[in-house]
């Protein structure tokens, strides 16, 4: 279990404020936040890059406040990977082991297991710089890896990878977690990725831990405007997909709508509130989800206004406010929301 | 408009030519000449006695200043505490002054203060001998030789010694098993610009060591002795010497591209 009493850390204009933080062992947890919350200064200060100004730091009851970097035991992915541009991949994979001057015979094992998981057998003989980022993406993994870490860090592993080759790391980086069970601290600031991944999710804004927790809690009952913010689909559901022939139905509540998706069971869906038309009456169109519904409330939002309505269910829906004007539609008005189904995120 | 374009471009290609002209006619003629008498002086002693003692010289001098400026360098370049910007400006003071000021300031030090006359006691004699040369050329090369460093170090990432260490590495294993190798062209270049410096360096050796034939003489000094003498050939010989050496270094130099590129493009 890796826990962070009240540290706080001051450089420069950043400060971070009094972090609290405990996660509990094999768990994959997501730091959530924008750019400059100082998700990255948390993981420098787990690994030992940088002393805290104050507060402690205990890894699996050790108190390592004020150990140095490599008494930590700790696996550090940078976002641009930092392989050693003197070493080919084999040796940097192996370098760990080198260090620890572990028997041949086991680097080989070790290498051999590495490789298999990340699917980076060919590459061995290769220089870093002949790699592409997703391959030294996979380096830097195995080469924290080898070194069975207590805990991993992964700043922002997915940010520099074309959205392909995102998907599939995505994956496997899961699947990885199932496998070695390595606690790991993933960091990013693209909340579909924490969800994906995440066991739980840490929420931060300007050096302060807002809120943690598991997805489904932060994404149903956000504690502060930030996270739900942030958090940015308003219409996220729970439902489950009903397999009745037409497309793929998803029943959430009393609403059917219907999307895409492979997925069986209990799924969660969300639809952005800019992909919602709104119109007065029902007519005719190519989209596949048209819903009648009861507008809750107007909220302007600048040149924007947004539209709550109850189709069953609240729906929120974004539209210029002059088109809004046009239709001439009020709170208590009849509307109709129209949307496709390929609007409908289910995951 | 494009006639004047035209004149523009020619004319700063005659002036490169007529520059360009200019420095190889010097450096051919010198080099034209001094080759034919640099087999002659092969055998003559005088200038093999000065080729051995400034290879030895400058050989040893740069060694040691390399000794000194990798950790210097490093730290000036890794590390932000106060006075850093002190020690910077006063280790480049060597760079600005005259090489006989140089030779002056150590001289008096060596020679007037019980700094010089304890080490003097101990067996280290630096006035009027060879150790003096060396001394004068470590004090005029390491500047340069902790410029090219710091630039070197300057262009390997830092982090990629803090991932070393979050993989077990002590400060000391990251820095010889990661930024050391990476450093290897920059170390290169800078001992061959130091090299070329000290085997080159006479004011500020003139001063510590003297002009001594056949004791403290070195290419540069042979080369003035002879000179002042008449003795064109062997003067010639020498020069030519230096020549070579320094179209060498600066061969090696251009090759391994310290400085313009930086060490390493990729990190």
């Amino acid at each position: 279990m890796i826990s962070l009493q009240n540290i706080s850390k001051k450089m420069g204009d950043f400060h971070l404020d009094n972090i609290s933080l405990e996660i509990f062992d094999e768990e994959y947890f997501v730091l959530l936040g924008p750019t400059g919350a100082g998700k990255t200064v948390i993981l420098e200060i787990i690994s030992g890059m940088y002393k805290a100004d104050s507060g402690n730091l205990w890894i699996n009851n050790k108190n390592l406040t004020k150990a140095v970097p490599e008494a930590r035991n700790i696996g550090f992915v940078y976002q641009d990977y930092m392989l050693f541009p003197n070493l080919d991949v084999k040796g940097n994979i192996i370098f760990p082991l080198t260090i620890k001057k572990t028997p041949p015979k086991i680097v080989e094992a070790k290498l051999v297991r590495m490789t298999e998981l990340l699917n980076i057998s060919g590459l061995l003989k290769r220089h870093p710089s002949t790699l592409s980022g997703g391959e030294q993406q996979r380096v830097a993994l195995a080469r924290a890896l080898i070194n069975e870490p207590e805990v991993l860090l992964l700043d922002e592993p997915l940010s520099a990878l074309d959205p392909r080759s995102k998907e599939v790391f995505q994956q496997e980086l899961k699947s990885i977690h199932d496998e070695t069970k390595t606690t790991t601290i993933h960091i990013t600031h693209d909340f579909n990725e924490a969800y994906l991944l995440a066991d739980r999710i840490g929420i931060m804004e300007r050096g302060q831990l807002i809120e943690v927790g598991s997805s489904e809690e932060l994404f149903k009952r956000p504690k502060s405007p930030f996270v739900a913010e942030f958090l940015g689909m308003e219409n996220i559901y729970q439902g489950q997909v009903l397999e009745d022939g037409n497309g793929t139905n998803i029943l959430i509540g009393p609403v059917k709508i219907n999307g895409l998706t492979n997925l069986k069971g209990r799924v969660n869906v969300a639809i952005r509130p800019e992909d919602i038309i709104i119109s007065k009456e029902n007519f005719p169109s190519s989209a596949r989800n048209t819903l009648q519904g009861v507008i809750k409330a107007i909220v302007p939002q600048g040149i924007m206004v947004k539209l709550n309505l109850d189709i069953g269910i609240p729906l929120c829906a974004v539209l210029t406010k002059k088109s809004l004007d046009e239709l001439g539609l009020g709170v208590g008005d009849q509307a109709t929301a129209i949307f496709k189904s390929t609007a409908v995120h289910i995951f | 408009m494009k006639a004047s374009n035209t004149i523009f471009k020619i004319s700063i290609g005659l002036i490169t030519f007529i520059l360009f002209a200019f420095f190889l006619s010097t450096l051919g003629n010198i080099v034209w000449k001094g080759l034919g008498s640099i087999l002659d002086s092969l055998n003559n002693e005088e200038i093999l006695f000065a080729i051995r003692l400034s290879l030895l010289t400058s050989v040893t001098s740069t060694l040691i200043c390399l000794f000194f400026a990798l950790p210097v360098a490093y730290g000036l370049e890794r590390y932000k505490f106060p006075g850093r910007k002190l020690i910077r400006v006063v280790l480049n003071i060597p760079l600005s002054l005259p090489p006989l000021v140089s030779g002056v300031a150590l001289l008096l030090l060596f020679a007037t203060t019980s700094f010089g006359a304890g080490l003097a006691a101990i067996g280290l004699n630096f006035i009027f001998s060879v150790n003096g040369i060396i001394l004068a050329q470590f004090f005029i090369i390491t500047p340069y030789m902790i410029r090219v460093l710091e630039s070197t170090f300057r262009d390997i990432n830092p982090r990629l010694e803090f991932v070393a260490r979050t993989l077990g590495c002590s400060q000391w294993q990251a820095f010889s098993k990661i930024t050391l190798p990476l450093a290897k062209n920059g170390i290169i270049g800078g001992l061959v610009i130091s090299w070329s410096r000290a085997i080159g360096e006479f004011g500020c050796a003139l001063m510590v060591a003297g002009a001594t034939r056949m004791v403290t003489e070195t290419l540069p000094v042979a080369l003035f002795l002879n000179m002042s003498i008449g003795n064109l050939e062997t003067a010639m010989a020498a020069a030519t010497c230096l020549i070579i050496i320094s179209i060498f270094s600066l061969f090696i130099f251009e090759v391994l591209g310290v400085e313009k590129k930086g060490v390493s493009r990729l990190y």
